[in-house]
């Protein structure tokens, strides 16, 4: 008996409670390369790592950071093909909500729903959890919001947090430097500073990904130069 | 009717089948919470079906967001849920009334398939429709206190229902202000 | 313009059916009169705004007929049959005048619209009239017909596209007919029944697209009468 006899199968459990599969998936999220994201006083800041496996890739096609809704933005670490199936449906949902009730989607129900469809991938069968997490952030009626989705469909709101392979580190470069008051522009510079910690090899302003929301409410994926702008404030 | 930081709705008690009376003390218009009314004119069973669903629908939103509906994002989901049946509609034509958060008035109407029309001042719907429009458009002045809306809104109402053989037998009328709702009963002509 | 309508299904022809095109004797051009009675005055009020579907013909068309110092005949409806009718009042009238050697009093002029409507009963003028004067004693009266002749004598009358709009607000303003004993009804003098007049024209001009362009204002008192012209909405 142990726990990898029950980790062939999804549904069912192990002796001490577990899900062995979605550990499993943890294990392909922490896999994955870094995203951290940080909520400031008026907005809140999306970014990751581009890791490329070959100098050859044209990284200006890649992009991580997701636009869902014109105010709600996501970025993943893990599989990435997991999270192009979640960012469609939560890109879906968030019309349907406008097409009903013609108002933007708080960013809360924005994660409600996406939390509840990888839920239904843990308990379902012939299907497997998504392995990815994901980073959500959005400036609603109620302020700026940052929620992190787990593989379980489990969903927690942040302050700031950070994903995938060096979140350890991350976190607690986070947590030290981390301020209830901080202002957007400083969230910049220190998720920048946060990357640069774990990262192998030099930091550019093609390899990393930023997203911004401010409280003009429109989330934006920060071109290559406003990048190496930021990149040249840190130095 | 819309006022300075209110907003009235008032409606005739009135249920009949073309020439015969049914009874005399329908409700028409519905608390969807303390700041937003919904009014339903036309086929009743409609009425009545129409604000269930809504009852339902708006109690899932405020589980799941946490917060009251606004009235204009109210108007928005009455207006989608009403072309879900375009092609066999529900035969009401609502109104939407509220105070938004700033306690402004937003006032909506809308025909059964729902299209969307919003008024600063006044909507009217229903069997004399044409009749309050006259009314309203007469006597109707900017930013009235809760009592001048009051008397113009019952007046305007009765006016038009006594000159309506399908409306009639008692009115009521809500005036909704920041302090909150308050409610009257006006005695019309019986018949 | 010659109105051959929509084509309707010619019955017992050779194969069953055939669409023809029918000749419609009626058109609608709108418009509205209205009179307001006093103790000893009568003011009959008509818009000039004649219509055809959603064109405007002409803005200055007189619906009024003015028949004697003491009574005038207003019409809605349709305009050629205004015409006809006008007509025909009107030598009527001279051969009152010739065979009776007096002016006709207001109740003979109703009733003789009446008789002159009812002859019509097959084949109507198309036209909602009005008539208003002075009786012998001097007090105004209006008495209001259907297009077949019907008619009734009272103090207050619209007839015509806006009389929906402004019936209720006359019965109001007028009969004090929503309060609850009737005291302090008020005895209108001719300033304010023409003030009451004019807003209830400006309001129904709002909402009825055939109601607009001028208003002409007949007042009628044992001085004669005189005419008031007030510009309405032009759109």
């Amino acid at each position: 008996m142990g726990e990898s006899d029950y980790s062939f199968s999804l549904t069912t459990f192990s002796p001490s409670g577990k899900l062995t599969q979605i550990e499993y998936a943890l294990n392909a999220v922490a896999a994955g390369a870094t995203s951290l994201g940080i909520k400031a006083s008026n907005g809140i800041v999306l970014a990751t790592e581009k890791r490329m496996s070959s100098a050859l890739m044209d990284e200006t096609t890649l992009q991580k950071v997701a636009l869902v809704t014109e105010n709600v933005g996501m970025v993943y670490s893990g599989m990435g093909p997991d999270s192009r199936v979640l960012i469609r449906k939560a890109r879906k949902n968030a019309q349907t909500y406008y097409q009903t009730y013609r108002e933007s989607i708080p960013v809360s129900q924005v994660v409600r729903q996406i939390a509840s469809v990888m839920q239904e991938y843990t308990q379902s069968g012939g299907v497997r959890p998504f392995g990815v997490s994901l980073l959500v952030a959005g400036y609603d009626y109620e302020g700026p919001h940052l929620y992190q989705v787990d593989p379980s469909g489990s969903y927690f709101a942040w302050k700031a947090s950070a994903i995938g392979k060096n979140m350890v580190n991350a976190k607690t470069f986070l947590e030290k430097r981390y301020s209830d008051d901080i202002e957007l522009e400083d969230a910049i510079h220190t998720s920048i500073l946060t990357l640069k910690e774990g990262f192998e090899g030099q930091v550019t302003a093609n390899n990393i990904e930023l997203g911004v929301v401010g409280d003009d409410k429109v989330f934006r994926v920060l071109s290559a130069a406003e990048i190496k702008d930021y990149l040249g404030e840190v130095e | 009717m819309s006022g300075d930081g209110c907003v009235a709705i008032a409606s005739d008690t009135r249920l009949g089948q073309q020439y015969q009376t049914i009874a005399m003390d329908v409700p028409r218009m519905f608390k969807m919470h303390d700041r937003l009314f919904l009014g339903l004119t036309g086929l009743y069973t409609d009425t009545q079906t129409l604000y269930n669903l809504f009852k339902f629908k708006l109690s899932m939103y405020k589980m799941r967001e946490g917060r009251e509906i606004s009235p204009e994002t109210f108007a928005n989901l009455v207006s989608s849920t009403l072309y879900e049946k375009r092609f066999g509609p529900y035969f009401t034509e609502p109104i939407v009334v509220g105070l938004d958060k700033d306690n402004k008035p937003y006032l909506c109407g809308m025909d059964l398939l729902g299209a969307l029309a919003c008024e600063p001042d006044f909507v009217t719907l229903g069997t004399s429709t044409e009749m309050l429009l006259g009314a309203c458009e007469t006597f109707y002045r900017e930013n009235m206190n809760e009592d001048q809306l009051f008397e113009v809104v019952s007046q305007t109402l009765m006016m038009a229902t006594d000159r309506d053989c399908l409306s009639g037998w008692g009115g009521v009328v809500h005036i909704i202000s920041k302090e909150g709702i308050t409610t009257k009963t006006i005695k019309t002509r019986q018949d | 313009m010659m109105d051959f309508g929509t084509p309707v299904l010619e019955p017992g022809s050779a194969n069953g059916t055939k669409q023809v095109p029918q000749f419609n004797p009626y058109q609608d051009n709108g418009g509205t009169v209205a009179s307001i009675a006093g103790d000893d005055y009568v003011i009959v009020a008509a818009d000039t705004r004649f219509t055809l579907g959603y064109s405007i013909p002409t803005r200055k068309i007189s619906r009024v007929l003015k028949i004697n110092d003491k009574v005038m005949l207003g019409t809605a409806g349709m305009q050629a049959d205004t015409c006809a009718l006008h007509k025909v009042i009107s030598t009527r009238m001279r051969m009152y005048e010739h065979d009776n050697n007096k002016r006709m009093t207001f109740n003979a002029v109703s009733q003789m619209l009446s008789t002159v409507l009812y002859y019509k009963r097959f084949f109507p003028y198309y036209t909602f009239n009005i008539v208003a004067g002075l009786d012998d004693k001097g007090e105004g009266w209006v008495c209001g017909y259907d297009a077949i002749g019907s008619f009734e004598q009272r103090k207050i009358v619209c007839n015509g596209a806006g009389t929906k709009l402004m019936q209720p607000v006359f019965d109001n303003q007028v009969d004090w007919a929503q309060s609850w004993d009737g005291a302090g009804k008020p005895n209108l003098s001719l300033e304010q029944a023409t003030d009451l007049m004019k807003d209830a024209f400006t309001s129904a001009a709002e909402r009825e697209i055939t109601v607009g362009d001028t208003l002409q204002i007949y007042k009628i008192t044992k001085d004669g009468i005189q005419l008031e012209e007030f510009e309405l909405k032009k759109d």
